[in-house]
């Protein structure tokens, strides 16, 4: 494991690497193409959304700190494993591997617009990025933290200052004379919070890095929260630039509306500028979704909620069958050219509702951990007694409704999590009755959740079903560990 | 004034994180002592899950301080948040009555063995 500490910078870069993304850009894109300037609404009130969320989730996190797995770890403290399971484990990590697949097909669909004569195509480009980028995370947390420093800072400064310079209108484009609200309904901006949530997700895969973090009750909802508003700040600029150099309909149609607004902006270089950033992007989110995801599967394998092999470790510390597998789906879904394909933005939207149902179950988590602890010490506690978490479950509900602006793709988002919910509930029932032998509904002593973060918990139980190991119960000499 | 001693036993790593809290909450001074002790796990690791019949006997430290009453329930919230972990092995906290507290140097006693000698 990396012995370096991180700093503030590194989790504010942490979440910001992992917020923004060339997908995000693409939302964006289509959101302000769809109503104008009006869209910057839309984004204030997801954002608001979402700083809700990073309240809860650091309160929860100074409640149960320096767990490796996260919001599963907390459901299951609060609500038991059948939640845990269905909503974190399944809906929580398809979605982030499916909107990483799409993450990747952004980065090739615009190295291949920059460079259309290479004959090489857009998913090869895909395809060694992710190669690099699993190799990278195989190496340990220490690289990790050079790489998501450097892209973050980079990518959020190239967007600020090609936002700011379509905003003033000083690129060397020519400005564009279009109106720039197109819609000022209250419908349609709210139609679009289900888009703009996806421009801010993510902020909370700065938890499973809480152990590498110096002083994280006090950094990690900080960091978060600096995270969302700078991602904001630069996407208001972005939008406002998108307003004076790219005509709307041109921008809605555009798959790659980041490029296109940077060669109307800066023409040459403003086209290579923007590619940059897309590089940046992707690389900054895939390469810390591939690592998050890993650790967090890996404190699903601690507690029993996945194979153990999750939980295995190589030399440098580096879950290494996390990080095979979902830089390996994510690799072999670019390699198919599938991640090419116009269904994957609905794709995305689904996964953004499972999104939605993680975030709305952690702000219950506050509520249960507030009713069945009141006591414990908190670090960070949300101000305002249940208000926040309440608001912030509401806004969750309300943004679920709102996941598309179409009333029959809607319907179609909530087929297919209905679908994934039955999938998932019928894996979650099995697994947890059959194999780890536990009651569907019954929160996990918290205790043994946080006993369950020590490796040597699985030396002295079977973590799926909590039970002493046969040699234990007979009285065998085990390792003793450290002293605590 | 009335005064209270706060008795915190705690794990050998915690100790720094206390030491910040010398000159607030009117404590002037902090005394420290290694021990051995369990509470109601027996001395059983975390992990271990297994119910110990006799106790098991894990090295620990008591910080003891003394304090104006009216700073305990402040002190208590910070020292609770400084300690805590989630896991089992957090430590204890006890807090008890002074009935009176003397400088042998001087003879003062009260509040005024706590302070700084006024010249």
């Amino acid at each position: 494991m990396a012995n370096k500490k991180l700093g503030m910078g590194s989790v504010v870069a942490t979440g910001v690497g992992l917020i923004v993304a060339t997908s995000c850009l693409l939302s964006l894109g289509q959101g302000s193409a769809a109503i104008g300037t009006t869209f910057i609404i839309s984004m204030v009130i997801a954002c608001a959304i979402n700083i809700l969320f990073a309240l809860s989730v650091s309160e929860l996190n100074s409640l149960m700190p320096n767990i490796t797995g996260g919001l599963p770890q907390y459901t299951l403290a609060s609500i038991g494993p059948f939640i845990t399971i269905v909503i974190m484990v399944g809906g929580y990590l398809a979605c982030n591997t499916m909107v990483s697949s799409a993450e990747c097909a952004m980065f090739g669909n615009t190295i291949h617009s920059v460079f259309p004569h290479t004959g090489i195509p857009a998913s090869a480009y895909c395809v060694v990025l992710v190669a690099i980028l699993m190799i990278i995370n195989l190496n340990g947390v220490d690289i990790f933290a050079k790489v998501q420093d450097f892209v973050a800072y980079a990518l959020i400064v190239s967007l600020l200052i090609l936002g700011i310079l379509g905003t003033l209108k000083i690129g060397v484009g020519h400005p564009v004379n279009q109106p720039a609200v197109l819609s000022s309904k209250f419908s349609d901006i709210t139609g679009l919070c289900g888009l703009a949530f996806f421009l801010f997700i993510g902020c909370e895969y700065v938890i499973p890095i809480g152990d590498k973090i110096d002083n994280p009750r006090q950094k990690i909802p900080a960091g978060m929260i600096i995270s969302l508003i700078l991602v904001l700040t630069f996407q208001i600029f972005m939008c406002l630039g998108f307003k004076n150099y790219t005509p709307w309909a041109q921008l809605g149609k555009s798959t790659t509306p980041h490029v296109l607004y940077g060669t109307l902006l800066l023409g040459p270089v403003g086209t290579y500028w923007m590619a940059v950033v897309s590089v940046l992007a992707v690389v900054s989110s895939v390469n810390t979704v591939i690592s998050s995801l890993a650790y967090i599967a890996a404190g699903m394998a601690k507690i029993g909620l996945l194979p153990e092999i999750f939980n295995k470790t190589n030399k440098k510390g580096a879950p290494v069958a996390g990080i095979l597998l979902f830089g390996g789906i994510i690799l072999v879904i670019n390699a198919l050219g599938l991640s090419t394909s116009s269904s994957l933005s609905f794709l995305i939207l689904c996964g953004c509702a499972f999104w939605m149902l993680s975030y709305f179950i952690t702000h219950i988590n506050v509520l249960i951990f507030r009713k069945r602890l009141p006591n414990a010490p908190r670090k960070f506690k949300v101000p305002g007694g249940p208000i926040i978490p309440i608001l912030g479950a509401a806004g969750m509900a309300w943004m679920f409704w709102n996941i598309s602006s179409d009333p029959a793709q809607r319907i179609q988002i909530y087929i297919v999590c209905a679908v994934m919910v039955v999938i998932l509930s019928t894996y979650a029932v099995i697994w947890i009755k059959k194999v780890m032998h536990r009651d569907l509904f019954k929160p996990f002593p918290m205790e043994e959740v946080m006993a369950m973060d020590n490796d040597l918990y699985a030396v002295y139980h079977d973590p799926k079903t909590g039970r002493l190991r046969a040699n234990v119960s007979r009285g065998a000499n085990v390792p003793d560990g450290s002293e605590a | 004034m009335k005064f209270s001693r706060v008795e915190i036993i705690m794990d050998n790593a915690k100790l720094e994180a206390l030491l910040s809290a010398v000159g607030q909450y009117g404590i002037s001074g902090i005394t420290v002592y290694q021990v051995l002790g369990c509470g109601v796990q027996y001395g059983s690791k975390e992990y271990e899950g297994v119910a110990k019949t006799t106790p098991t006997l894990l090295p620990k430290q008591v910080a003891m301080v003394v304090m104006p009453t009216d700073q305990v329930k402040a002190f208590l919230k910070f020292v609770s948040e400084e300690l805590y972990t989630g896991h089992i092995g957090d430590g204890k906290i006890f807090v008890s009555d002074i009935e009176e507290i003397m400088r042998v140097r001087t003879g003062e006693v009260g509040i005024e063995a706590l302070e700084p000698q006024k010249h």
